[in-house]
């Protein structure tokens, strides 16, 4: 028993050392691409292909971190937040589009429609429980996608319709990298803010919802409040993330600001690296973005599927997304920190017991 | 008058698809407790076979109804048996990213087999209809509320007054005491997601006769089912029924406001969808558990 807690301990620091250094390298890799490294003959380690992965990662980890909060921490499996994302990136992009403001002064404004649009919805929807919740969550997803590209005024469609909104340049110096360290930053503050509340009387309550709602209501949480102001903060964050990736991407449309696939990805990256936990749903972000990147054929290290042409590709990368999906949710339903983490190993008995647990 | 009754008769009509998509979902979900997120994409397998049998064997659509309810039967419960079984114990959230995963297997390989044309099944007697004065009602719909009608009475009759509708009415009551008294519990659920799935092949086999396919169409039937069965009320076959009709009737309404349009659609279902779960969550039929 002690030899085997030692083992377990062993490999935990092995994990913390190797990530420590992954995400060192990952930060600072980009600094070699900078006009001053490049004249001091700093040999080039990540160049701009890298920042757009890197960022879109960086977007990951903010909406599985996101999403942790209400779906892991809080327990109500939302379906929707991909709404919150649009509404944020809708947000900064009309404000910087269409009333010219500065993007920085835009950005702010993200989170804050995000979470107000939360919160609206929140007060109705958070009275559902279970798959009602789910689904309800999801509409409300889909329903927003479609009013925003559809909602005309005088013949005139209000947010840029079909043909999508186009946002003026954000003039600055290493743009990718400006927007590669303002994602990296927001993902950190998710991050923050959820390691914040999970040591907080108000983590507290939320993890006493998820448990035993009623018993969380009798032991006097003010149940309404709770889920709402965590629905907000999940939306707050998310939404932030769309802000950015609208000046980012300098285009949005129904597409890409209401991508739904995006709502699955979320709650599998969670889950993937486990749900309620801190630096889980990030490191899910990080490893289930890259597989999905390098499936996609977008990673500088590829390698041919083989018996598939190049045009299926792409189909054949959701095939196995899809497979990874019901192999993570019969086997790993705890996600990989549970043995990354420490408190148990990947082994075959592991497996057979989780199989167990769940199985008819 | 003529153009409400015309909308009115459309919206029924249209109704009875959704009454085919909902009647296999609801009873999964009552049974199961599985939403189960691939319903669309079994519908869209249906939709397939009945395509490839009526443009390479010229087989009326209709009567290739059977074949799509057969084939998805085994297809359920070979599902049911191989993987949805494993999770049955499982939270809530892990029910449905597994059901989202064999959604999108189903939805790609499909892809892979067919492409993402639009494939449409066109009987001759398609785009004709009965004309009563100025209201039209074509005989593809009519026949299609028909056929939607006898497969709800079907699946009532299996679960009322067979024994293995017994059983699966059983285990939905009480799982365990279901067990004590013999029932094969994974066969029964099997049974039950195999009928599912066979009401999901019959409604896509009258989707593909109505509108062109392509191996992604079925997404929005899975949300369609989800709010038809709400607005029913979940449990009972004659509950769907009523829900798919007043989904049908509303839709047609809300795409006759000028300006609206179909674009809508999405946003008029959930809307109502939220409206009844937040004012009268057992459904307009359903009775409180």
């Amino acid at each position: 028993m002690i030899a085997r807690a030692a083992s377990i301990d062993r490999w935990r620091r092995l994990f913390v050392i190797v990530g420590a250094i992954l995400v060192a390298y990952a930060l600072l890799a980009p600094i070699t691409s900078l006009d001053a490294a490049q004249s001091a003959n700093v040999p080039l380690l990540a160049d701009r292909l890298w920042f757009r992965i890197a960022t879109i990662i960086a977007m990951f980890v903010v909406m599985a971190t996101a999403w942790n909060i209400i779906g892991g921490i809080t327990g109500y499996a939302a379906f929707g937040n991909v709404a919150f994302f649009g509404i944020g990136a809708y947000t900064t992009g009309m404000l910087v589009a269409k009333a010219k403001w500065p993007f920085l002064v835009a950005l702010p404004l993200a989170p804050v429609v995000a979470a107000a649009f939360a919160a609206l919805v929140g007060l109705p929807l958070l009275r559902l429980r279970g798959h009602y919740f789910a689904v309800a969550s999801l509409g409300v997803g889909v329903a927003v996608g479609e009013l925003v590209q559809n909602i005309d005024y005088n013949g005139q469609p209000v947010f840029g319709g079909a043909s999508g909104l186009f946002l003026p340049i954000f003039a600055i110096d290493n743009r990718g990298l400006f927007f590669f360290y303002l994602m990296v930053a927001v993902a950190a503050v998710a991050i923050a803010v959820t390691w914040r509340v999970l040591r907080s009387r108000f983590g507290y309550g939320l993890i006493a919802i998820r448990e035993n709602e009623e018993a969380a209501a009798v032991l006097g949480v003010n149940t309404t409040a709770y889920k709402v102001a965590a629905f907000a903060l999940a939306a707050a964050l998310t939404g932030l993330a769309g802000g950015i990736f609208s000046q980012w991407n300098v285009f949005i449309n129904q597409d890409n600001a209401f991508p739904i696939e995006y709502n699955v990805q979320m709650i599998l990256m969670a889950l993937l690296g486990g749900t309620g936990t801190v630096f889980g749903p990030a490191a899910g972000a990080v490893l289930l973005q890259l597989l999905i990147q390098f499936l996609g054929g977008s990673l500088p290290i590829s390698v041919d599927i083989p018996f598939v042409s190049v045009d299926a590709r792409p189909i054949v990368a959701q095939v196995i997304l899809g497979v990874l999906l019901v192999v993570v949710v019969i086997f790993v339903p705890r996600g990989v920190i549970d043995f990354f983490g420490g408190s148990s190993r990947l082994s075959w008995s592991y497996l057979r017991q989780s199989l167990r647990e769940t199985s008819l | 008058m003529a153009d409400f009754v015309q909308l009115v008769i459309l919206g029924l009509l249209a109704g009875g698809i959704y009454v085919a998509v909902g009647v296999g979902f609801g009873m999964v979900w009552g049974v199961l407790n599985i939403v189960n997120l691939s319903h669309g994409a079994l519908v869209i397998i249906g939709g397939y076979i009945t395509w490839q049998l009526f443009s390479a064997l010229h087989i009326d659509p209709f009567l290739t109804l059977p074949v799509d309810a057969m084939a998805l039967f085994v297809f359920g419960y070979l599902l049911q048996r191989g993987l949805i079984n494993r999770i049955i114990r499982a939270p809530l959230l892990l029910t449905f990213l597994l059901t989202f995963g064999v959604n999108l297997v189903i939805v790609n390989i499909l892809l892979l087999i067919f492409g993402s044309d639009f494939r449409s099944v066109t009987p001759s007697y398609s785009g004709q209809g009965i004309e009563l004065g100025p209201i039209v009602i074509p005989y593809v719909s009519l026949f299609s509320l028909a056929v939607a009608i006898a497969l709800s009475a079907a699946l009532a009759f299996i679960l009322n007054r067979t024994r293995i509708g017994l059983a699966i009415n059983a285990i939905a009551a009480d799982r365990d005491a279901g067990q004590l008294v013999g029932i094969d519990l994974r066969h029964a659920y099997a049974v039950t997601f195999g009928l599912g799935a066979a009401c999901a092949g019959v409604a896509g086999g009258l989707i593909a006769m109505i509108q062109a396919i392509t191996p992604t169409a079925g997404e929005p039937y899975t949300l369609q089912a989800f709010v038809v069965v709400i607005l029913g009320g979940l449990g009972r076959v004659s509950a769907t029924v009523v829900g798919g009709l007043a989904f049908g009737l509303v839709e047609a309404f809300g795409q006759s406001i000028p300006g609206s349009g179909s674009v809508f659609a999405n946003a008029i279902a959930f809307g109502l969808m939220v409206l009844v779960l937040v004012t009268r969550p057992q459904g307009l039929l359903g009775r409180l558990r």
